[in-house]
């Protein structure tokens, strides 16, 4: 029950210090915003194409913007340096990888939620597709994305190049999720198929990364 | 003065006689394999002298996930214990790795070109194999981008442990995104079962590949236990520098 409450802490702050700073929030949405629109430049925006690689395009602006949005996960604890703090304070580390886990997994799922409507306006998505399926996709694939990337952001925060060194960790891992997310939506898209067996293994992915993330929280989160 | 002090780190080294020993006895395989590969063993009925690259692409990749086994479990090693010599082990292994799945990935377009007609296929085994490289090379790369100290082989080792996890689970999806997919014109390699020749060829290459691969393994190892030497004898004369 403390570590819950450690958790929810840490989730609160995160969400408070995003609600009041904002700049960070407003900057990613436009990075997304621009990473649609320029597909929509650089590939046809008509329906027959979005049925057969919308799945795709989708995925990658949502990669795009969570990287950005899961680098930030760890570096807003370094100007005042109050990851040491963190780190100092007897909270078990399971805890806090925790809280951070929710925290960018409610900020990439705030973006998302803004840019899947742009996607379909501008991309014709048919309003004949299966919404629920893709929230569903959107839901399951972003906490995946969320626990990977949170950890490596935790681990990268010690390296040199650090926006550099987490898409680099981040993508070779994440490779059995962004199959499963791609395949899942584009299955609504096109309106073919189930896409049970994806949600299958997006699920096992997102139950097996949460455990491993928490076991080894203690590993990347430490006093140096 | 510090010379003499600094002697026991980097004095005569015990390397040179097992070098000379598995050097000359892996340079030996090597060339009794590429005779047996190229000149002895009988041609392959329909894939004729294509085939050889066999010998050399098969013992790559089964060299290659000896050696990330062995990252793996020097890893977890690490995890538990903190020992160096383990971070050593995964270190060393994790880049003969690389080489070594390098080899392989470079040797299957070459066979492919003429056998299948293209360089490459997202078919399962291949996209796997991709898959482990990228991984790997990114595991290099953490190493290369963390800052020397306590902190590099602890990351590097919680990075091995998610790779270990990620294997099935890529398995199982890379298999089924297949399946949805045409399937590419596949004569089924080798097919089942070798002329017994072959089998001595096979051998011969993977033991060769083994016997480099230990070398290079071993050799990766000393100098990474050096560099911890000396980084220990700089902090050492840095300390008494500091102390008066």
């Amino acid at each position: 029950m403390a570590d819950f409450r450690i958790a929810w802490a840490t989730l609160t702050r995160d969400v408070r210090l995003e609600l009041r700073t904002r700049e960070s929030f407003n900057a990613m949405l436009f990075y997304a915003l621009l990473v649609v629109v320029i597909f929509s430049f650089a590939f046809e925006s008509e329906a027959e194409l979005t049925a057969r690689v919308g799945g795709g395009l989708l995925w990658v602006a949502f990669l795009f913007a969570g990287l950005v949005a899961l680098d930030r996960a760890f570096v807003r604890e370094m100007p005042g340096d109050t990851l040491t703090g963190l780190l100092l304070s007897p909270a078990p580390r399971a805890a806090l990888m925790a809280g951070k886990f929710v925290s960018s997994f409610v900020l990439m799922l705030t973006i998302e939620a803004v840019l899947l409507p742009l996607f379909a306006v501008l991309f014709n998505v048919s309003s004949e597709v299966h919404w629920g399926g893709i929230v569903l996709t959107v839901v399951l694939g972003t906490w995946a994305l969320a626990v990977t990337g949170t950890y490596f952001s935790a681990m990268s925060i010690h390296t040199r190049h650090r926006a550099l060194l987490l898409p680099l960790l981040l993508l070779p891992v994440a490779i059995p999720a962004i199959i499963s997310m791609v395949q899942a939506t584009q299955v609504f898209l096109s309106r073919s198929g189930v896409a049970n067996y994806w949600w299958k293994l997006l699920f096992g992915f997102d139950v097996v990364f949460t455990a491993l993330g928490l076991l080894l929280a203690d590993v990347v989160l430490d006093v140096d | 003065m510090e010379a003499k002090r600094l002697t026991p780190a980097t004095g005569p080294r015990p390397t040179s006689n097992w070098i000379v020993l598995w050097g000359s006895l892996t340079l030996l395989l090597l060339l009794v394999g590429l005779y047996l590969a190229l000149l002895w063993a009988p041609e392959e009925a329909t894939m004729g002298i294509y085939q050889r690259i066999f010998y050399y692409h098969v013992p790559a990749a089964i060299t290659a996930f000896v050696a990330f086994f062995i990252n793996l479990v020097a890893s977890v090693v690490y995890l538990l214990r903190r020992s160096r010599i383990a971070d050593a082990w995964a270190v060393a292994s994790a880049e003969v790795g690389v080489v070594f799945l390098t080899i392989n990935l470079i040797t299957g377009p070459i066979w492919a070109k003429p056998i299948w007609g293209i360089w490459w296929t997202w078919d399962a085994r291949l996209t796997l194999d991709l898959v482990l490289w990228v991984m790997y090379v990114s595991y290099l790369l953490l190493r290369q981008l963390t800052p020397r100290g306590e902190l590099q082989p602890r990351l590097a080792a919680a990075l091995a442990c998610f790779f270990f996890v990620d294997v099935p689970i890529n398995y199982m999806a890379i298999r089924w995104w297949h399946t949805q997919h045409p399937q590419p014109v596949i004569f089924g390699g080798p097919g089942s079962g070798l002329a017994p020749p072959m089998y001595v060829a096979l051998a011969i290459c993977w033991m060769a590949f083994m016997a480099l691969g230990y070398v290079l393994l071993r050799l990766r190892i000393e100098q990474e236990m050096d560099r911890h030497a000396l980084d220990d004898a700089q902090r050492a004369l840095l300390l008494e520098d500091v102390g008066g």
